[in-house]
């Protein structure tokens, strides 16, 4: 293990988050057995005391555990430069066979706290606990995630050794590589822009319809998620390239660096609330019948509709702006040899 | 109508000094009336009051004030059903000192969001109505009990509430205040408010106006008298 402030920060974070986790989980076991608003009993009563100081600890473990992706990304990429071979984030979260896995951890539930977050401000709106049996059901999934990502996170950290060698960004997200990463660096960029355009477009255009018309909000979340996993796609594929400023360079970590300005924080801090948000609006759907929210959640799902559609604009606007004013041509160079430093370092090897 | 089943409040539940303040309180309290909770020290009429208003909640049991119930609500609603339904007249007044009377009868009415002037207007306009008017200024330390309990009265009346509580009114007051108090709790009856006291004092409890009394023993209701 290297002894790293981020490291030991995330470590004990991730402890606590757990120990909180599963205290919480353990409440809503007994809410979804025992809960019963028609009853006076100790029993009901206690619970409903509980559930106020369990939501808000687990609404504080949430707040945290998004903030644990960026914190996560910022110490791999801090501590790159202890690997032989790694040049970012991606270098030191392929140290061992643990890191891909906690960041993917991570991002999903960076993704489903965020989710979690606004169910439950949903039903803290109302008085009478609508939806206090999904809202525990759905924390004690996250609960259980958070666990096996703390595992995965804690295997990550005890394994990282400051003589392993690795693979920099260029091999790891690179066309010939036959992983995930290597697909999403090998899609056809011009296919993919136009994919990538046309989702956030039409998830606008919906976006537009339901705070019209109050109707397409599944629709809308639909496209909301499929935006957020075409746009992940797509800063693999092709945004990051014109940040670079260089056709085979693919890395989605390189960009959260001093060189490219911290770009990427300001990319992945308007995508991934853009899907949380659009996604929402959706799974609010599904109480917008209930009788004590149905004055609460269509103004609440307009809202979130407005800043997950915001939150893609400006998403889109940062990704469009090397493209319009860098000199950066990446269709030229699809069709030129490709001189990269990389390529010619395969080609010099070959 | 307020309406009380099976109310048990224990307190330090589960640990060895667990004390039982009420237990399985049944109670329909009508609207619009007064009614004098009685009993000696210790019989449980301040839980009752403060379980009632909203200020703490019972072990058990459900309250229902106007059919909708009020032990289960989240803290953010059980405020505002404090602060709107509610008013509070302490044992011992809990006015803040160093601020005016004035003031002290305003703060209620901060998180209400109201207009500053209005709330002064009302805040004075309870002073005048209580002959308080020439006290508006002065530091509540500075004033005689009795004057204290007519702003603690002026500030439980600044939302308008349609229940007023008052918790062992008379303690610290001679005959004549306590029957000036008493009056003015007629006149707020009479305006519709309902009136739930908690006094052992004979004179509030047999007082002309009061229209039920409910005696308490140990946690437990032991003596109902409806007055015709």
């Amino acid at each position: 293990m290297i002894l790293n402030p981020g490291i030991i920060a995330l470590l004990l974070a991730s402890f606590l988050i757990v120990a909180f986790a599963g205290y919480a989980a353990f409440t809503g076991f007994r809410i979804i057995r025992c809960w019963d608003m028609r009853s006076g009993s100790p029993t009901q009563l206690s619970l409903e005391r509980k559930t106020y100081l369990v939501s808000s600890i687990f609404a504080y473990v949430s707040a945290f555990q998004l903030l644990s992706l960026f914190m996560f990304i910022y110490t791999a990429d801090h501590i790159h430069t202890l690997f032989v071979g790694a040049m970012c984030a991606a270098g030191s979260l392929n140290a061992n066979a643990n890191g891909y896995p906690t960041l993917v951890l991570k991002g999903l539930n960076f993704f489903l706290c965020g989710v979690w977050l606004l169910v439950n401000y949903t039903d803290n709106r109302a008085e009478d606990y609508p939806l206090i049996k999904f809202k525990y059901k759905f924390l004690i999934l996250i609960s259980g995630l958070l666990f096996v990502e703390a595992f995965f996170q804690f295997r990550y950290f005890i394994g990282l050794k400051a003589d392993i060698i690795t693979s920099c960004c260029g091999a790891l997200f690179s066309e010939e590589t036959e992983t995930v990463a290597g697909q999403m660096a090998s899609l056809p960029p011009r296919a993919t822009q136009m994919i990538f355009f046309l989702a956030l477009a039409l998830t606008i255009r919906v976006g537009i319809y339901f705070l019209v018309t109050g109707r397409g909000s599944r629709l809308f979340a639909g496209l909301a998620t499929g935006s957020l996993i075409i746009s992940v796609a797509s800063v693999v594929s092709f945004i990051s390239v014109y940040f670079y400023e260089l056709p085979t360079h693919h890395c989605p970590f390189c960009v959260l660096q001093k060189d490219y300005h911290y770009i990427g924080y300001a990319l992945y801090l308007s995508l991934l609330p853009a899907g949380i948000f659009g996604t929402s609006v959706g799974v609010l759907q599904r109480f917008s019948a209930q009788a004590s929210l149905k004055r609460i959640v269509p103004g609440l799902q307009k809202r979130l509709c407005i800043l997950s559609m915001s939150a893609y604009l400006a998403f889109m606007m940062i990704s469009l702006y090397p493209m319009i004013f860098s000199d950066f041509v990446l269709e030229s160079h699809l069709l030129a040899p490709d001189t990269s430093p990389w390529a010619i370092y395969q080609d010099v090897r070959a | 109508m307020i309406e009380l089943s099976h109310i048990t409040k224990t307190f330090n539940m589960g640990k060895a000094n667990a004390f039982t303040a009420l237990s399985g309180i049944d109670l329909r309290i009508d609207l619009g009336r007064m009614t004098v909770f009685k009993g000696p020290s210790g019989s449980g009429k301040t839980t009752l009051l403060s379980i009632i208003g909203c200020m703490s909640r019972p072990t058990s049991g459900r309250i229902r004030l106007d059919s909708r119930e009020t032990t289960s609500l989240p803290e953010r609603f059980a405020a505002r059903i404090r602060r709107d339904t509610f008013g509070f007249i302490f044992q011992n007044y809990n006015l803040i000192r160093g601020i005016s009377a004035l003031e002290n009868i305003m703060i209620p009415a901060y998180p209400t969001g109201r207009k500053h002037a209005a709330v002064k207007r009302r805040a004075q306009g309870l002073l005048r109505r209580l002959n308080m008017e020439s006290k508006a200024d002065e530091r509540v330390e500075t004033l005689s009990g009795g004057e204290q309990q007519r702003v603690a009265i002026s500030r439980a009346l600044i939302n308008d509430p349609s229940i007023i509580i008052a918790d062992e009114p008379t303690a610290h007051l001679d005959t004549d205040l306590s029957r000036q108090f008493m009056d003015i709790m007629i006149d707020l009856k009479d305006e519709g408010k309902t009136i739930l006291i908690a006094s052992h004092d004979p004179l509030v409890s047999g007082y002309g106006g009061v229209d039920r009394g409910v005696g308490l023993r140990d946690g437990e209701i032991v003596e109902e008298r409806q007055r015709q």
